[in-house]
């Protein structure tokens, strides 16, 4: 049986839903070989007044906070050392390097010369907050796929390296957290050049640190919502439990994010603030119904138990983030005359990315161990795991 | 954040009380630069404004205001092009530094280097940087300030063009020139020399009759724009050393406890359980 | 321009009427803003408000084609309110003078006027004259029959509410015109006028030109620097075309064209030739002999002897008309065989232009030299015309442009600029000369084998070297002019072949030739001093006279005589022109109008030496339709003329396709912007200006608009009786419907530049026009007809 023989039995064998999220991520990529022949002006609606569209709002601005459950639940788990929450953490690092390499996958599209991203490299910019977060992307991504390397290398029985691995964990946790503050807080940084475009209610000196404390908050949503889907849809065990914990913890970093968002437009902003109803409006929403109502919601302990209404807060929390990063990134600077609005294929594209990380997150916990790690229980010094791998690879003594 | 003597370095002083509207600038500017023509259709604004904005070929651009004022009509015309600030937002933001304030004034872009992030096009308050959106790889467009030109010790292609507008000299110069109109025409000018301190200051200065928000002037902060980010970037380094030595700290402290806590309990089981690495 | 560029700089007051510097002479505002940073102010007089206007402190709107009422008022002004420089209008114009008891006007009419004929006999309007037959004069100027008693009569009818109930300007605009111009009768202040097209595109365009004259007599201000009067010329080198003889009845340099009764050369000089009793006149003009038969030595060489009238004969006699519109009525009515169109575009630039076109069709040949296909050389390919029904043959001769070949440029200020190639020409492009020259080689070689009376072509003294090109160098020596044998002039030895050191040394008796004695001066011994680039400017006022070369005798100013008093101290010491100096008994500064002493002194001559009796004309006999400037409506009007019973200029035949029924209410107007440039094949071609203004527009106020339910760039059909065309509608508050005799009336603006043929195309504002013309110079009334206006595009 030929390799492609395989992948397309194996394939076949695949959920419904997985086929159709196969489709748009091909769709996607169809549309982005599109982008390239065509040009960005031809395929998408960006133009001189909206530079940056869906693709900066949603796979960089958006998803890079998204992907903040992987840091956070790190420095959790291994910082405060809060170890009962460790099984969720390989699948938020899965969830983070999926992120992270979508971003970058996502940038790739959106940049014009993407031939050229290595230049951030060769010349350095200090003063550049997209700099800054270049390299914080490239890095941590790396870092996340040194994390992510774990399952594989158990996966294939690699022990030498998961020794190597699991030696760096710490330092990995740190650094993963150190530049995930540096480079969440300066996707912020971005908007602090548009003075006198970014509308009041949301231009303030405090972004970057908004944007990092938000970032916190989400990412410990992101990883409530996957767990609760994980139980839900692909038989794996409720850690309900745990993510009571998480639940905890919320309402401190929801608070304290609420309360500089208060004291950043009180005393830091200068009006006028409501001036145009739709951004009143947007402004509202977000801040209301995607920080304040969760706030509260996961205060109540009836809220953190229940599987269902955790996750309901969890999710307006991420709505909230969302709808955050569009309006700093494009409803805020939309010009009321002239809107912005993501075309076709940028839709396609964006949706895709999203499929495509579903998509993955789905085929990586089919073939790699992501879920079964336990490492309180696992003897590192013995692969036992590994003589139970299906490829029947001998067992090597690290020993010798 | 630039080391260029802004005073020293040239400017324009563009006199909007002695443009014409003839948008002779505008034809040389193309010219010098081979720049297509837009394919325009009637005219895109008031009075005989075209093309409908700056672009990638279209780097000035006459605006034109036709209005009525206490029952007299205005007709005024206003150029746009890149300011060429004193510290120049786009050349801040752009991560891997194309853009550069240059000693003779002109901020100039490095096609080669740049990597298409549009970042310049977001951070520019004057909205001056315009994208090649019809190109599978584009790059970005804008006024060079006849760098070129000016490197061999002649004026900007638009200010050698314009026969009343437009004066290019030595910025402090040229403040001083504008300040002296004002002074000698204190009921013809408005009080004001836009670009002396506008973003930080620029090295484009204009003088007008017309208050500059009837022109359609955007209010832009008086703050060089690169501070606003700077102020936040400059305590990436504290932020990543407080972060990871914080966090370093604290699981030292987490895992000592933990292992203190753990060695009691192996105290009281027999065997112990073999000590990990780390 | 009696002044040029430079020197606007040193106006107080400067009015731009009947102009749009800002838009069609940039660079002029250069000057205009130099002299505003000095303090003056700008007036902008025009119907619609343009760039121009935008820039002035104040802006009178009028109606198209009543400047002439506008001056007319502030004529009145003046006199009635002493604001004179009465000491000049004394000295140096002919208001003191006594004119004939026999002239009379009287309801729109001069005296002799002849109805069918639609002209003067101007016998009556002549001054009364003393035994010697010099004009008598009266000084104080009180006598009732004194010109200055005359215009003041004669404009008295001219108040600030009759000229506003006809002009349509509001009276406080009016009103600080006025008071602002007027105030430079103070010796101390002067003013300019800025005009052009839409001055003498009228029916009584000379008349307009003459009011603004007049005024500026009045006030003092000519001769002066910063002041004068300022025809902003329009085509490049359409002032050396002039002083070159592009038009039907003048040869170079002003000389008339003889007509058939002057049978020799000596009656040609007894009927051109002013003359003057007046010993203080110079009465230049008297040169006329010497300057004709330096220039028939020019054009014949050896064959033109002293025996055979220096070839007389050969030069044409004219019997009629042959202006523009002349010979485009003989074109429709099949006149002509062939046509040769060297750099213009009738159909797309001539009034009344679908009448032309069709006129085309009739013709068997056409040869055009351009550096574009013009519409007019694709008249057979026009709309709604089938090509297969049209037999002429076209040839196109691609010409090469203004900086692909070498020569002298005249700019509007009478300098005389050498230019040099820059490039080559692309593909076959030639230059006009080329083109010029080998025609007049091969019909030299044909007429030599045969031809009826072949001596005019056979005889032509054309010689311009042997090289591809005729040789430039060899032209611009033969239009200075050289002396034809050795010859002693005024105690100097010159000999053969030398350059005539000016056109005072040319000579009558065919020692000298000159090609132009308006350019004797212009290549001396001492070279091509049109080449010259000096940059120093000693006098400090601009004058720059080692900078090229400027007739007449490089004086920039003319007339400049007229700026000192009569001590030949200058009337605005800080901008002196001339100055004498008692010490050294010579004049410092600019040129002189001549060398003579001051006018106090004896042996002088008075100022304006161009003039037969010496003194500037307020009242002048010489034109066709009146001494003395009067309104008349344009051709086709929405109103009846509100100051006499005659409509419009009784001197100018009414022509057919004129509609005054009232079918087509709205006054419609012509004119350029910067960014075109005349029939628009060098400008609609361009990509870069294409951009700028891409498609045919018309000007409406908002209230037509409203009215007539259009926005911004609504397409629109303007009509007239001439035809009709589309447009996109510009609306704006820059054109304001007037209130004229008590009643609104409603104008629309149309520039003119469009074409069918070309990269941007659109209708031509010319299909609306009418062919009819100024009384003396037959230009053409672009600028006032009648038109309608209608939503949507022509309805086929
Ligand atoms: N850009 C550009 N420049 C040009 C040209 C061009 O085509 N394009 N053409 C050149 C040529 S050949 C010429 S002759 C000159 C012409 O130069 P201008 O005479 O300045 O040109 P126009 O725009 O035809 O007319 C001038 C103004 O006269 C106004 N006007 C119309 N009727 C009247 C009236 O009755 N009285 C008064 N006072 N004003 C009136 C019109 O509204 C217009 O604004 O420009 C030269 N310069
Ligand atoms: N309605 C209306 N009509 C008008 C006017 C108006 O105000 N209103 N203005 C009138 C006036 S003032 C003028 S001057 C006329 C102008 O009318 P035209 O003279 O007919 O118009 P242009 O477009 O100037 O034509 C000049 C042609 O010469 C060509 N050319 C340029 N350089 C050279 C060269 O070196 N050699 C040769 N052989 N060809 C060359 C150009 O390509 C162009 O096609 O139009 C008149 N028509
Ligand atoms: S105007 Fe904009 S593009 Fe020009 S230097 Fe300033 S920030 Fe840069
Ligand atoms: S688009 Fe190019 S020039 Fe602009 S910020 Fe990005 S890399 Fe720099
Ligand atoms: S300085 Fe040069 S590039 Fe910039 S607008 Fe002027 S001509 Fe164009
Ligand atoms: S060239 Fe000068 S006068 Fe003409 S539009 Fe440009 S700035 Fe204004
Ligand atoms: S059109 Fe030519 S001549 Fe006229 S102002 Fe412009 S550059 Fe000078
Ligand atoms: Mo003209």
């Amino acid at each position: 049986m030929t390799a492609a023989k395989f992948v397309v039995n194996e394939v076949k064998g695949y959920h419904g839903f997985v086929k159709f999220l196969i489709l748009l991520v091909v769709i996607a990529a169809l549309a982005s070989m599109v982008r390239f022949v065509f040009g960005l002006g031809a395929t998408t609606n960006m133009n001189d007044t909206y530079p940056w569209g869906l693709w900066i709002s949603f796979d960089v601005v958006t998803a890079v906070p998204l992907a903040a459950g992987a840091f956070t639940l790190g420095a959790i788990v291994h910082c405060f050392h809060i170890k009962k929450l460790e099984p969720l953490v390989r699948p938020a690092i899965v969830t983070g390097f999926l992120g992270y390499s979508l971003v970058c996958v996502g940038l790739l599209l959106d940049l014009g010369q993407p031939q050229r991203g290595w230049h951030v490299m060769r010349y350095w910019n200090l003063h550049s907050p997209m700099f800054e977060v270049s390299m914080c992307v490239m890095a941590y991504t790396t870092v996340l796929f040194l994390e992510f390397l774990s399952p594989v290398a158990e996966r294939f029985g690699w022990n030498l390296s998961l020794r190597v691995l699991r030696w760096l964990e710490m330092p990995l946790v740190i650094l993963a957290a150190a530049i995930s503050t540096l480079h969440q807080s300066s996707l912020g940084t971005f908007f602090l050049i548009a003075v006198d475009k970014l509308h009041s209610l949301w231009y303030n000196p405090l972004l970057p640190l908004l944007f990092w404390v938000s970032a916190i908050c989400s990412g410990m949503c992101i990883i409530i919502i996957e767990a609760t889907s994980c139980h839900k849809w692909m038989g794996q065990p409720n850690e309900g439990v745990l993510l009571r914990t998480l639940a905890k913890i919320l309402p401190w970093t929801l608070g304290l994010y609420i309360a500089l968002r208060a004291y950043s437009l009180l005393a830091l902003s200068v009006g006028p603030f409501f001036d145009r109803p739709v951004l009143t409006l947007l402004f509202v929403v977000e801040l209301v119904i995607g920080f304040i109502l969760p706030f509260f919601m996961f205060t109540q302990k009836s809220v953190r138990e229940d599987d269902r209404r955790r996750v309901i807060a969890a999710s307006l929390v991420v709505f909230g983030l969302v709808l955050n990063r569009f309006n700093v990134s494009m409803f805020g600077m939309m010009n009321p005359d002239q809107i912005y609005y993501p075309s076709i294929v940028e839709s396609l594209v964006t949706i895709g990315i999203i499929a495509g990380h579903i998509l993955f997150f789905v085929l990586i916990a089919k073939y790699f161990p992501i879920f079964e790690h336990h490492p309180e229980t696992v003897d590192y010094t013995i692969p036992g795991r590994i003589r139970k791998s299906d490829n029947g690879a001998e067992p090597v003594s690290e020993q010798s | 954040m630039s080391k260029v003597n802004t005073s020293k370095n040239n400017a324009f002083l563009i006199d909007m009380t002695k443009c014409t509207g003839c948008r002779g600038c505008q034809v040389a500017c193309k010219q010098w630069n081979q720049l297509a023509a837009e394919k325009t259709e009637f005219f895109s604004g008031e009075g005989y404004q075209n093309p409908p904005a700056m672009s990638e070929y279209t780097f000035t651009r006459i605006k034109f205001r036709d209005y009525q004022k206490n029952g007299q009509n205005e007709f005024a015309f206003y150029k746009e092009m890149c300011m060429h600030c004193n510290d120049p937002a786009c050349a801040s933001v752009c991560p891997v530094g194309a853009f550069k304030k240059t000693a003779e004034g002109p901020v100039i872009y490095k096609a080669d280097r740049c990597i298409g992030c549009r970042f310049c096009m977001i951070a520019c308050p004057f909205g001056v940087p315009k994208y090649e959106w019809s190109k599978g790889l584009p790059l970005v467009k804008k006024c060079t300030g006849c760098y070129s030109r000016v490197l061999e010790g002649m004026k900007p292609a638009c200010a050698t063009a314009c026969p009343t507008a437009i004066t290019y000299g030595r910025r402090d110069e040229m403040i001083k020139l504008a300040e002296e109109r004002l002074a000698k025409h204190p009921n013809k000018y408005i009080h004001k020399v836009y670009g002396k301190e506008e973003a930080g200051g620029t090295s484009v200065i204009y003088l007008t009759s017309l208050p500059f928000n009837e022109l359609g002037f955007k209010p832009v902060t008086l703050r060089p724009l690169p501070d606003y980010t700077w102020q936040a970037l400059r305590m990436v380094p504290a932020a990543f050393l407080a972060v990871g030595g914080g966090l370093s700290a604290l699981s030292w402290i987490t895992h000592r406890r933990d292992r203190l806590k753990h060695e009691k309990a192996a105290e009281q089981v027999d065997n112990p359980a073999e000590e990990k690495e780390d | 321009m009696t002044n040029h560029w430079i020197d606007i700089k040193h106006s107080d007051v400067i009015m731009c009427i009947g102009s749009n510097p800002a838009e069609n002479h940039p660079i002029s505002f250069k000057f205009v803003e130099e002299a505003m940073d000095n303090g003056a102010k700008l007036i902008s007089v025009d119907p619609r408000y343009t760039r121009t206007s935008s820039k002035s402190d104040t802006y009178a709107q009028l109606r198209p084609g009543t400047d002439i009422a506008f001056i007319g008022g502030m004529i009145h002004y003046a006199l009635s309110n002493n604001q004179i420089h009465r000491e000049y209008v004394v000295n140096y114009t002919n208001a003191a003078f006594l004119v004939s008891e026999d002239f009379n006007f009287n309801d729109g009419l001069f005296t002799g006027y002849d109805g069918e004929n639609f002209s003067y006999d101007k016998e009556s309007w002549a001054y009364q004259i003393d035994k010697e037959g010099r004009p008598l004069r009266d000084d104080s100027l009180e006598h009732p029959r004194s010109v200055y008693q005359l215009m003041k009569q004669h404009y008295s009818r001219y108040t600030p509410e009759k000229v506003c109930e006809i002009t349509g300007t509001a009276i406080q605009d009016y009103m600080e015109v006025i008071r602002t111009f007027c105030a430079t009768s103070k010796t101390d202040k002067v003013a300019t006028i800025m005009y052009a097209m839409g001055t003498t595109q009228h029916t009584h365009g000379t008349q307009n030109v003459r009011s603004y004259a007049m005024l500026q007599l009045l006030l003092g201000n000519i001769g002066l620097a910063g002041g004068g009067i300022n025809a902003l010329r329009g085509e490049a080198n359409v002032q050396g075309s002039t002083d070159y003889a592009i038009l039907y009845h003048i040869l170079p340099g002003y000389l008339k064209v003889p007509t058939y009764d002057n049978k020799d050369l000596s009656s040609y000089n007894a009927k051109w030739t002013p003359k003057t009793n007046d010993k203080q006149s110079a009465n230049w003009w008297s040169n006329t002999p010497k300057y004709m038969t330096s220039l028939l030595k020019a054009y014949w060489g050896d064959a033109a002897t002293e025996k055979n009238d220096f070839c007389y004969d050969y030069l044409p006699k004219r019997s009629g008309n042959y202006s523009f519109i002349k010979l485009m009525e003989r074109l429709q009515t099949g006149g002509f065989e062939g046509l040769v169109c060297m750099g213009t575009n009738p159909i797309v630039g001539g009034p009344d232009a679908s009448s032309i076109a069709n006129g085309l069709d009739s013709l068997k040949w056409m040869v055009a030299a351009d550096l574009w296909e013009t519409e007019t050389s694709v008249f057979w390919r026009r709309p709604g015309v089938d090509p297969k029904t049209i037999d002429t043959e076209v040839f196109l001769l691609p010409a090469a442009s203004s900086v692909e070949k070498e020569g002298s440029i005249s700019n509007s200020g009478r300098w005389v600029q050498w230019r040099y190639k820059a490039v080559n020409p692309p593909g076959h492009a030639e230059s006009d000369a080329f083109m010029v020259d080998q025609w007049v080689k091969n019909l030299k070689a044909l007429y030599k084998k045969d031809g009826v009376f072949p001596g005019p072509i056979t005889d032509l003294d054309w010689n311009y070297g042997d090289g591809h090109e005729p040789n430039i160098d060899m032209v611009a020596r033969e239009c200075n002019g050289q002396f034809t044998r050795d010859i002693e002039i005024k105690g100097k030895l010159y000999k053969k072949g030398q350059q005539v050191p000016s056109f005072a040394f040319l000579q009558a008796d065919g020692s000298t030739t000159s090609g132009n004695w308006l350019y004797c001066n212009s290549y001396t011994e001492a070279g091509n001093l049109m080449q010259r680039r000096g940059l120093d400017d000693p006098s400090g006022m601009g004058f720059y006279h080692n900078w090229s070369w400027c007739w007449p005798v490089n004086r920039r100013v003319l007339y400049n005589r007229a700026s000192v008093d009569l001590n030949g101290k200058p009337w605005n010491p800080k901008k002196p022109v001339i100055s004498w100096n008692k010490l050294t008994r010579k004049w410092e500064g600019d040129v002189p109008d001549g060398g003579w002493v001051p006018m106090s002194e004896d042996g002088t001559k008075s100022p304006f030496i161009m003039i037969a009796e010496g003194y500037a004309r307020l009242f002048a006999a010489g034109l066709a339709d009146g001494p003395l400037p009067e309104h008349y409506e344009p051709m086709e009007s929405p109103v009846a003329n509100a100051m006499t019973s005659q409509q419009s200029n009784p001197a100018v035949s009414t022509p057919g396709k004129i509609d005054n029924s009232g079918k087509y209410p709205y006054i419609g107007t012509t004119y350029r912007v910067s960014e075109h440039w005349q029939a628009g094949a060098m400008t609609r071609n361009l990509p870069w200006l294409v951009e700028l203004v891409p498609d045919m527009f018309v000007e409406i106020g908002e209230e037509l608009a409203e009215w007539k339910g259009l926005k911004n760039g609504d397409m629109v059909t303007i009509s007239s009786a001439r035809g009709s065309i589309e447009a996109k509608a510009l609306v704006t508050s820059r054109i304001k419907p007037l209130r004229v005799s008590g009643k609104m009336v409603e104008q629309v603006g149309l520039p003119w530049h469009f074409g069918f043929n070309g990269l941007a195309t659109g209708g031509s504002a010319n299909m609306l026009t009418t062919a009819v013309g100024d009384a003396n110079t037959t230009i053409p009334e672009y600028k006032a007809f009648l038109c309608n206006i209608e939503k949507g595009g022509i309805k086929s």
